[in-house]
């Protein structure tokens, strides 16, 4: 695995009594990560410590391999942030405002003028940059929000619940964007609660319930079973005794019989017995299951 | 999204330039201040306060090195309505107080209420710097509305002084110490003030209202408490805040003003100099652990 970009160890925070996060051991490769969790699970309380505005009561964090106890400053230059609630001064322009986020971040006042000009327009609020911010649709603030996340080029930015409140076209825009955002060299930590959304824009997801990590591996090993599935034409029993001949574990449900075999490419396998058998089939693919489904079947799958 | 505009792929350019870190976040909090107490791009209403204020502070001085200037036997220290620097202080001093009160709350309640305070905790700026950057923005401009009356009184009084302009403005020395010592005095007491209401205040117009009860309701009721002999009222004195830097300025331009709660109270203008410092601790220590948790 490549130098991770977010390291805890023993990690636990507590509001008083109350335990928001608990033993979080994480090693997070560069990429898009989600962050996925019930509300309470822990997450923005997690994307706080990362950020150093709060202080761990237990155990040790680092991004980029710097402790953020002791470099949140340094730190800061090197992330964007967009919280899940409000943020936008609404008396200042889409212009001002992602410019003066630049300047924040420490870009040069020139420099800040450019990129911002630039992230409004890559974020489609170009014709309503000089608009006051509280004159905005709730997409539109949206955008904004994740225009001053980026603008300074961070290298690292946290996406606090990026879709929500938009409508169906708008989640579809903003998931396009943050998809994109990889392709920028910008390391994307998604949190969200929209469990498809996670399926459809990060390659790496760690699950937090109750304030302690479920899971933190790579998104495609969780959703992808090993198992391919084959709806079979014809009798399905005598399918399924062909291959259970060639040593392949079969299941079957119906006329859908689920192969698992790893002394070759199961496909070929599938291929060849249908031709033997004289049958045809409806679907032939991958089995994969939700993340959703993960995320209910708990402690049950597997630790991080 | 779909009542926005298009979004253009035109790629995206990394920086690859400078980076200031916190003197650069510091910097641009200050300036934005700055912007936003002056009205500068933002709304028209924004403005008409802040330049009508200065305005009203420059018009006078204006008038009064003008007629100097026009008329030959003008003495422009006595005999006018605002008379010399000291007297100009009062005078300004209510404008600034005025100024204070309506741009302190702007600098800081919106940013806390609207979720501002947010996109700082993502930028390398602590609370510490967050509000000094912004007492920094309110000094800048309390110290234009103070400053820039005075030092042209200062220039114009100069230019006509029979010992030419250079010999004047280096005789004059002691004065130019003197109005930059008073508009400190002014700047920390009734800016600190403002700040602290700022600080706590879920609405700008309500911290407006609160500070201008405090500066200028209370020394009429302690006023009140003097004249009725009422006990502890010569420490209730002290809560006058706003007649604090009058009690500096008098002692640094050797005059007396003997309405002031202060004076009528028996308390030496060193006990003013006390009381603003610890109003401007205060201010600080009680900002900072407000805003700790959030930056």
């Amino acid at each position: 695995m490549t130098a991770p970009i977010i390291q805890t160890t023993g990690l636990g925070h507590a509001y008083g009594d109350i335990v928001a996060l608990h033993g979080v051991d994480l090693d997070v490769p560069p990429g898009r990560i989600g962050l996925v969790g019930a509300n309470g699970a822990g997450k923005t309380t997690l994307i706080k410590i990362l950020l150093g505005i709060l202080d761990p009561t237990v155990g040790d964090v680092a991004v980029f391999g710097d402790d953020v106890r002791t470099k949140a400053l340094d730190i800061r230059s090197q992330v964007g942030y967009m919280p899940e609630g409000a943020c936008l001064p609404l008396a200042q322009s889409a212009a001002d405002f992602v410019v003066y986020a630049a300047e924040l971040a420490g870009i040069p006042p020139k420099a800040a003028r450019q990129r911002g000009s630039d992230v409004l327009t890559l974020v489609g609020l170009h014709e309503e940059r000089f608009r006051y911010l509280g004159d905005f649709s709730t997409g539109m603030k949206q955008r904004a929000k994740l225009a001053q996340a980026i603008v300074h080029d961070p290298e690292l930015v946290f996406l606090d619940e990026p879709t929500a409140g938009l409508d169906p076209e708008g989640r579809d825009e903003m998931l396009d964007l943050i998809a994109r955002l990889g392709g920028y060299g910008i390391n994307v930590l998604v949190s969200s609660h929209v469990l498809v959304d996670i399926e459809r824009t990060c390659d790496w997801v760690v699950m937090l319930d109750g304030g302690e990590v479920l899971r933190s591996q790579p998104l495609s090993g969780l959703v992808e079973t090993g198992t391919v599935e084959v709806d079979v034409l014809g009798d399905p029993a005598v399918m399924a005794a062909a291959l259970a001949a060639r040593g392949a574990d079969v299941t079957a449900d119906g006329s859908v019989l689920a192969v698992q075999y790893t002394a070759g490419d199961p496909f070929d396998l599938i291929l060849d017995v249908l031709t033997e058998v004289g049958a045809g089939m409806r679907s032939l693919g991958t089995r994969s299951t939700s993340l959703e489904d993960l995320f209910l079947a708990g402690t049950d799958g597997g630790g991080p | 999204m779909t009542d926005g505009g298009v979004i253009f792929d035109l790629g995206y350019k990394p920086h690859d330039g400078p980076r200031l870190g916190a003197p650069g976040a510091f910097r641009a909090t200050v300036k934005d201040g700055i912007r936003r107490v002056l009205g500068l791009r933002r709304k028209a209403r924004k403005k008409v306060l802040p330049f009508l204020l200065l305005g009203i502070a420059l018009i006078p001085a204006v008038v009064v090195v003008g007629a100097a200037f026009l008329l030959a036997d003008f003495d422009p220290e006595s005999g006018t309505l605002f008379g010399g620097h000291s007297e100009f202080f009062g005078w300004v001093g209510t404008l600034v107080l005025i100024f204070a009160a309506f741009s302190a709350p702007e600098l800081l309640v919106p940013d806390r209420v609207e979720g501002v305070l947010a996109v700082y905790s993502s930028r390398p700026i602590r609370a510490r710097s967050y509000l000094l950057a912004r007492a920094t923005a309110l000094a800048i401009v309390m110290t234009a509305y103070l400053l820039i009356p005075q030092l042209l009184m200062y220039v114009g009084f100069s230019v006509l002084g029979e010992d030419g302009l250079l010999s004047e403005l280096v005789g004059r020395g002691d004065e130019l110490l003197k109005i930059v010592g008073v508009t400190l005095a002014y700047i920390v007491a009734f800016g600190a003030p403002a700040l602290l209401v700022a600080v706590f205040a879920r609405r700008t117009a309500t911290a407006t209202g609160t500070y201008l009860a405090v500066m200028l309701v209370v020394p009429g009721i302690v006023t009140g408490l003097l004249e009725g002999r009422v006990a502890g009222a010569r420490f209730a004195a002290l809560l006058t805040l706003s007649q604090h830097p009058d009690a500096i300025r008098d002692w640094v331009y050797d005059t007396s003003t003997p309405t002031l709660n202060l004076v009528r109270a028996g308390w030496d203008p060193w006990v003013s100099l006390a009381a603003i410092a610890i109003v401007a601790l205060a201010t600080g220590f009680i900002g900072i652990r407000r805003y700790r948790s959030e930056l």
